[in-house]
């Protein structure tokens, strides 16, 4: 999994992490400021990852050499919602 | 059923080399015995008359025993009551699309056409439809496959894999023109429209629909790591046991089994329960449900979020508002408050000290002089002019000796002597004496420096009390005592007018007194407390 971009779970859980030891009150003041900066970047890729555009539902279909390819987005149903 | 032990009525051994009939007309030549007829001429008119005095399907209640399915794909069995018996034949088309597996002791309905069997000139059932006593045939292919998969542990809580809060990409298998992927496909975008939603579309009811869906499902399986898929749903909307068939082959089951990835199955309404529901990992009672199942609400993790990223400043603010107050506290500390204090206590310690030493000096003085005195008494012994006039006889006694004994030589002897008197005046006793005491009086000086009385010159007093105690705390005196004051130049008798207010005092004040709020009262403020 590439480092850099966290999961969703693998952000919520740090995020979770970083505020139970900044309000526990173990990290030290100028730790606890850097821990905070890290904070406020995972909010934001969790904001951001919440804020994603709506993604449409890709249909497949099984390919020559067996393998699934996307073959083109389901009509999305006017009459519903 | 024991396959090994082929049926009586195998058609493929029928094929085999005949048992010669032991009947006595067979052997008989046919010219001789006009009225005989062939085995075979008699078959047929049995036939004949069978099918003329029969409908052509019969409906037969009875038991199953001896069933057998053959290699062929061939069903064989008889049917029985409690006193009949009649060999029934199922050929492989009709066979094959039984939902059921014909047991044994299973009670059935089976449809017909009664004819005989022309091998062994036995009469037989060639069926057309088996179907089980009371319960439907479905109901019985459920039960029969749901206790079988049971028994290889499918169903087990523990095989059951967990769903992934939050899927990144979520594999659906369905039809594409069904009411379920408009759910599922509404609820996935309205509650988490951040995962990707992949559609592999199968016919979901019908012959051949089971294929489909178990094909679809090792398909995604198998694609699983390449589009990031971490969670399955299958299913299709409500419809009859006949319409949600599929879901409740063994192929379907097999196919949710094998896969790596979980699998929430939502099959029909909320009263229908399919072998796929129980193999899959998740059972969700809808298609919706299903999909609400696979994904967290958009709205309630938004909170959540904001929830943490709340805690987190309020976290830090309270860290930094905790070093500021620990700070300030720190400063309002006597250290910060009046540098001086400890400065002023160490001069009042050394003070205390300088009044001190003079009295140990006094004593070690006169311990000094003690020890000087025999020193002097035995110096006095040892005075070097009782040594030189000793000394001196002696020379005057040997001075005559040798003039008397060497005259001559007597003269150079005479002459060193002389000098050497000269040298021994140098070094006279009363010389040394002098020396000597020089050096005691420089050290009685330097003692004298030392003594308290020195003190008293720079400017400090000793006081004693009447009875010449020295006072070393202001817990000594009490008010109307008399005080003697010495100064460098002479002493100061006072009377004590009011009580003892020392440091002491106030310090133990201070700490015993903390609710009174004035732990860090300037010390004014206890200074114009009366005292208690």
């Amino acid at each position: 999994m590439a480092k850099q971009k966290p999961t969703f779970e693998e952000a919520l859980t740090e995020l979770e992490e970083i505020v139970e030891a900044i309000e526990e009150g173990d990290v030290p003041l100028e730790k606890s400021i850097e821990k905070y900066a890290d904070g406020i970047k995972l909010i934001k890729q969790c904001r951001t990852i919440l804020d994603q555009a709506e993604k449409k539902i890709q249909l497949l279909s099984k390919g020559a050499d067996g393998h699934l390819a996307a073959e083109g987005n389901l009509p999305e149903d006017a009459q519903e919602d | 059923m024991a396959r090994s032990d082929p049926p009586l009525f195998d058609p493929a051994k029928a094929r085999g080399p005949r048992r010669k009939p032991d009947v006595g007309v067979a052997q008989t030549d046919a010219k001789t015995d006009r009225g005989a007829m062939s085995v075979s001429s008699l078959i047929t008119r049995v036939k004949a008359a069978l099918a003329q005095s029969f409908p052509k399907t019969v409906t037969v209640l009875g038991e199953i025993s001896n069933c057998t399915l053959a290699s062929s794909g061939h069903l064989y069995f008889s049917l029985k009551d409690a006193n009949a018996t009649i060999p029934c034949a199922m050929w492989r088309p009709q066979a094959s699309r039984l939902k059921f597996t014909p047991e044994n002791g299973l009670e059935v309905i089976v449809t017909g056409r009664v004819d005989v069997y022309e091998a062994q000139g036995k009469l037989q059932l060639y069926v057309n439809s088996l179907t089980p006593k009371g319960a439907g045939a479905l109901e019985l292919a459920f039960r029969q496959l749901k206790e079988k998969l049971q028994a290889k542990g499918l169903f087990e809580p523990g095989r059951k894999k967990p769903l992934p809060r939050f899927p990144r990409a979520i594999g659906v298998v369905t039809s594409p023109t069904g009411a379920a992927i408009r759910d599922i496909g509404r609820t996935l975008r309205r509650r988490w429209p951040g995962a990707r939603v992949y559609l592999a579309p199968v016919a979901v009811q019908g012959d051949g629909s089971a294929e489909q869906v178990a094909a679809a499902i090792a398909d995604l399986d198998a694609a699983a790591a390449r589009l990031e898929i971490d969670t399955l749903i299958i299913g299709r909307g409500g419809g009859s046991l006949e319409d949600l068939w599929a879901f409740n082959e063994e192929a379907v089951a097999r196919a949710i089994a094998n896969a790596r990835t979980p699998i929430i199955s939502g099959v029909g309404h909320e009263v229908d329960v399919t072998i796929a529901d129980m193999v899959a990992d998740v059972r969700a009672a809808t298609p919706t449900a299903a999909a609400e199942l696979a994904v967290p609400d958009r709205a309630e993790i938004a909170a959540r979020v904001g929830d943490l990223s709340a805690r987190l400043t309020g976290g830090v603010n309270r860290l930094v508002d905790d070093g500021a107050e620990a700070l300030r506290g720190v400063l309002r500390s006597v250290v910060f408050r009046d540098p001086t204090w400890r400065l002023r206590s160490a001069t009042q310690r050394m003070d205390e000290l300088s009044i001190r030493l003079p009295g140990g000096l006094k004593d070690r003085l006169a311990a000094a002089r003690r020890r000087l005195e025999p020193a002097a008494n035995h110096l006095a012994a040892l005075h070097p002019a009782r040594l030189a006039e000793r000394a001196g006889a002696l020379l005057g006694r040997l001075t005559g000796r040798l003039a008397w004994a060497l005259g001559g030589p007597a003269k150079r002897q005479g002459d060193r002597l002389a000098a050497a008197l000269t040298r021994l005046q140098a070094v006279h006793p009363r010389h040394q004496l002098d020396l000597a005491r020089q050096r005691v009086l420089s050290a009685q000086r330097q003692l004298e420096a030392l003594s308290y009385r020195g003190t008293l010159k720079r400017g400090f007093s000793v006081t004693r009390s009447a009875t010449g105690e020295l006072l070393r705390s202001a817990g000594q005196i009490q008010s109307g005592d008399r005080l003697e004051t010495e100064l460098t130049d002479g002493r100061i008798v006072s009377v004590v007018d009011g009580g003892p207010i020392g440091p002491q005092r106030r310090r133990r004040k201070r700490a015993d007194a903390p609710a009174q709020g004035g732990l860090f009262d300037p010390p004014s403020d206890t200074d114009t407390q009366p005292p208690a």
